[in-house]
């Protein structure tokens, strides 16, 4: 069995596209997390904001996913154009 | 040569019951620190009690116990059994096994000492709520144990499936990459249920009222956190039992030990983000249960928004395994 | 386990390319949509100051939703997209219950439905808030904080739609494995009722709900 260069490459990229996306997975879950947490208690002291209190949730919520989409996109550019 | 494979075979049993021993004793050992912890400023607070919280820390001991006495099954089924077979993934099989429960004991562990001290608090408060507190804490820290079952059960169809007909190259990767699936995806779950669970039996102690709202309220949330945990059963479940092309490339083995990783890993940090989430609606629903649809549909869509993480990783596992 | 990702397909070669459909998914999908006209139909027939149990049924849904809908859009809004989160909603929820019926199949489990319904959703939220802001206030969202985090921005907002419909795919077609993979190792005594159940009452109607709500709140997150 020779060892090819190329498949090396290609092996290296797979499992680094698998550790990309699963490191990243971590902070952004436990963020989002607290920030849905927060939420929570926020509109168990104050019911009747609870349209305008998701809303800030959500946008919190995708700024601190943000971290987690670019772990993806290094994931999809390891997989699909190294 | 077939003495000196047996060899192999034998370390990598061997390592592979060290790792589940060692790994899932992680845990169950702190979440009992914990749980006793609490008893002892739970025993101060109020001395008279102390026969019951002593009962309550011993039971919710026994229940966190219980992953690791998983984690010491598989060990001892790892040190004691022949593996006969001649296929060469039968040096992956013991290894995988014993990581699978050896990591998926952890969450489990930890987490279901949460309740059993919220519990033992609780019954200082509240005395007249310990029967009701110890239901409710036997419930949440049984649901929090079903990641470690999960793992549990990887380990057990790793053993005992006869891989011996398929390919070597590729399949010696997906069995490792099935291990650390399950095994890794249990830990956030365990330890997000875990959460959930001791706020809610620190919610029934201060409002007894609230108590049935509050148990239904800890389900559903358990019940979301865990749904990473599955992601991770269903990859290594994939790997387990597809049949995949024999191959020399290394670049399709580590492709399918990649897929184990990622949703391996990508399951921690939404796991226990999702625990946060429903720990705090827990707690407020006990606070204000008038709010409770509110609270329990931001729950909701806040969990499923912490989930995205984890269903990006999924995502590129799927992706590895079926498109690669 | 033959049947491990094994679907029915009906391959069609239009101009030299492949066009592949999945039978089942497609079957599956037009038996829940025969069976929701049927109800939308004797639900609606005799309307009755006292509700027929299927008035009733359909007057839950509709009153529960329209609820839910407000509070996350303004009234006015909630008139215009109340209708569509109903049938959303009520077509997931019988979707992902229709595996429990031997020899039917959820056609959630095909990623391409889950997939279709998010598209549809990014595309509403978007057009409502191209509609509500005007096209200036919403292109300019993307780019902020800086100009050149409008591609980043971009993938963030179609993440959105592989978040959401991966996550119903995931958990359908996850249980559905899992219970093949558990009946097939059991030889199907005890355990599959149970987790046919969790996967499919339980799991089904909580993912129906969280992707509707999801809708929902897509669409008042680009309004406001």
């Amino acid at each position: 069995m020779a060892i090819d260069g190329a498949d090396i490459i290609k092996a290296a990229a797979f499992l680094g596209a698998g550790l990309s996306m699963g490191l990243g997975a971590i902070g952004p879950g436990v963020g989002e997390g607290m920030a849905a947490a927060k939420a929570c208690e926020a509109i168990g002291k104050n019911p009747k904001e609870a349209g305008l209190l998701t809303r800030t949730m959500l946008v919190g919520q995708a700024v601190s996913e943000s971290t987690g989409i670019y772990s993806l996109v290094i994931a999809l550019l390891l997989l699909f154009v190294v | 040569m077939s003495n000196d494979f047996q060899t192999w075979v034998n370390v990598a049993a061997y390592i592979g019951g060290g790792a589940a021993m060692g790994l899932g004793a992680i845990g169950a050992a702190i979440g009992e620190g914990y749980t006793a912890a609490y008893a002892n400023s739970a025993i101060s607070r109020s001395p008279n009690l102390s026969g019951e919280i002593f009962k309550s820390m011993l039971v919710g001991q026994a229940v966190a116990e219980s992953a690791s006495i998983f984690a010491l099954v598989i060990a001892m089924v790892l040190l004691f059994t022949e593996f006969s077979s001649q296929s060469f993934l039968m040096i992956f099989v013991p290894l995988s096994a014993g990581l699978s429960i050896g990591f998926g004991a952890i969450g489990s562990g930890v987490g279901s000492g949460f309740p059993a001290g919220a519990a033992c608090m609780g019954i200082s408060r509240q005395p007249a709520m310990s029967a009701k507190l110890t239901t409710n804490m036997l419930i949440g820290s049984a649901v929090c144990q079903t990641p470690a079952i999960f793992a549990l059960v990887t380990s057990f169809i790793l053993l005992f499936t006869d891989f011996s007909s398929s390919p070597v190259s590729p399949t010696w990767a997906a069995i490792l990459g099935a291990g650390l699936a399950s095994g890794l995806g249990a830990i956030g779950s365990g330890l997000g249920g875990g959460l959930v669970a001791g706020a809610s039996c620190d919610g029934i102690a201060r409002q007894p009222k609230s108590a049935t709202t509050v148990t239904n309220v800890m389900l559903l949330g358990q019940a979301v956190t865990q749904t990473t945990a599955i992601y991770g059963l269903l990859i290594s479940f994939i790997l387990m039992f597809k049949t995949f092309a024999p191959t020399d490339s290394i670049a399709a083995a580590m492709a399918l030990l990649g897929a184990g990783l990622s949703i391996g890993i990508g399951a921690i940090g939404p796991g226990i983000g999702e625990g946060f989430t429903a720990q705090s609606a827990v707690s407020s629903i006990a606070k204000n249960q008038k709010a409770t649809a509110e609270i329990t549909r931001v729950m909701l869509v806040g969990q499923a928004v912490s989930e995205s993480t984890g269903i990006y990783a999924l995502v590129i596992s799927l992706v590895l395994i079926f498109v690669i | 386990m033959q049947e491990l990702g094994k679907v029915h397909q009906l391959i069609i070669s239009i101009f030299g390319h492949n066009m592949v459909f999945n039978l089942e998914a497609i079957a599956m999908t037009w038996i829940v949509f025969a069976i929701l006209i049927l109800f939308g139909f004797f639900a609606s027939r005799k309307k009755s100051r006292l509700p027929g149990p299927l008035q009733a049924m359909g007057e839950l849904f509709v009153s529960q939703l329209f609820a839910l809908t407000e509070d996350a859009l303004d009234k006015d809004l909630a008139k215009t997209y109340g209708p569509m989160i109903t049938a959303l909603f009520m077509f997931l929820l019988l979707s992902n219950w229709i595996g429990m019926i031997p020899y039917l199949e959820e056609p959630t489990k095909d990623l391409n439905t889950p997939l279709s319904l998010g598209l549809m959703g990014f595309v509403i939220a978007h057009y409502a808030g191209i509609k509500s802001k005007g096209f200036k206030t919403y292109a300019k969202a993307y780019f902020e904080p800086i100009f050149f985090m409008m591609p980043l921005n971009l993938i963030g907002e179609l993440a959105k739609i592989v978040s959401i419909s991966f996550r119903l795919f995931g958990n359908i077609m996850g249980g559905s494995i899992i219970i093949l993979v558990v009946s097939y190792l059991t030889y199907s005594v005890i355990l599959p009722p149970f987790l046919n159940a969790f996967f499919g009452l339980f799991v089904g109607g909580i993912q129906a709900f969280v992707f509707t709500m999801l809708t929902v709140v897509y669409i008042s997150v680009q309004v406001k």
